[in-house]
């Protein structure tokens, strides 16, 4: 069976994103820990991850993404997610993944919200 | 679907990452087929993953000869799905707290436990591990 995840980088503004597009099962661990030091890399501290393209998410995926999510903070980034379906966001509040990244709406929403205030 | 007639599917699948698709795309056709909202449907696709992956990682150790069996039983108001691993070893019994900070692993049967409306886990005194779940249509 594919379980197949392509993940890509990009920057816009202030913001790296990190774009998943597939599954995001165990078989994730080493493309997602390899984009998310392309990512994090450079000193922009704003990281957004666009699950747009990514339709199923396991229990070892979401370990997967609970991993660079407490390396980022630990380094100091703030972590903004998009693209999620509702049941999606339910799942990552019920983890407590809540309480470490914001979820936006869209991608504009990660953009204006990684802003520094008054810019 | 009419009367009390139960309906039932069993699907087997081998003990391998990745065919646990094959159960929770089953499920999701036969809770669409009965009514239930997307968002139940979801919960249950997850919950039918998380399942198979359990029987299929932690009670068969991931041995490729053995199988895991999913039964889908149609009731007037609830579906209710069977899995069943050959019992290599009992499931973990340990569940992640969510909080600060979060676990890394052993999310499964924490989703499972929280998505569905009942849950039971035996494991028979002769190996086999099994998740009895079911959920209603009107909750």
């Amino acid at each position: 069976m594919s379980d197949k995840l392509e993940a890509t980088v990009r920057r816009r503004d202030g913001l790296s994103i990190i774009q998943f597009k597939g599954d995001m099962t165990t078989f994730a661990e080493d493309v997602v820990h390899d984009v998310f030091r392309e990512a994090t890399r450079d000193s922009r501290r704003n990281l957004a991850l666009d699950f747009s393209a990514c339709e199923y998410i396991n229990s070892a995926g979401i370990a997967v993404i609970i991993g660079i999510v407490t390396e980022a903070r630990r380094q100091g980034w703030r972590i903004f997610v998009f693209g999620l379906s509702t049941h999606y966001q339910k799942i990552f509040r019920m983890v407590g993944l809540g309480d470490y990244i914001e979820m936006c709406a869209s991608e504009d929403e990660a953009l204006q919200r990684a802003k520094p205030p008054g810019a | 679907m009419t009367g009390d007639r139960k309906r039932r599917i069993e699907i087997h699948i081998p003990s391998e990452l990745g065919y646990e698709k094959v159960a929770m795309e089953a499920a999701v056709a036969v809770a669409r087929r009965m009514g239930f909202s997307p968002d139940r449907v979801q919960d249950l696709r997850t919950a039918v993953a998380e399942a198979c992956i359990n029987a299929i990682e932690h009670g068969n150790k991931l041995d490729i000869s053995t199988q895991v069996t999913v039964i889908l039983i149609e009731q007037p108001a609830s579906l209710e799905v069977n899995v069943s691993d050959e019992g290599k070893q009992p499931l973990p019994a340990q569940r992640p707290q969510p909080g600060l900070p979060p676990a890394f692993r052993g999310w499964g049967m924490f989703l499972i436990e929280n998505l569905m409306d009942e849950v039971q886990v035996r494991t028979e005194p002769d190996g086999g591990n099994q998740i009895r779940m079911v959920i209603y249509l009107d909750r």
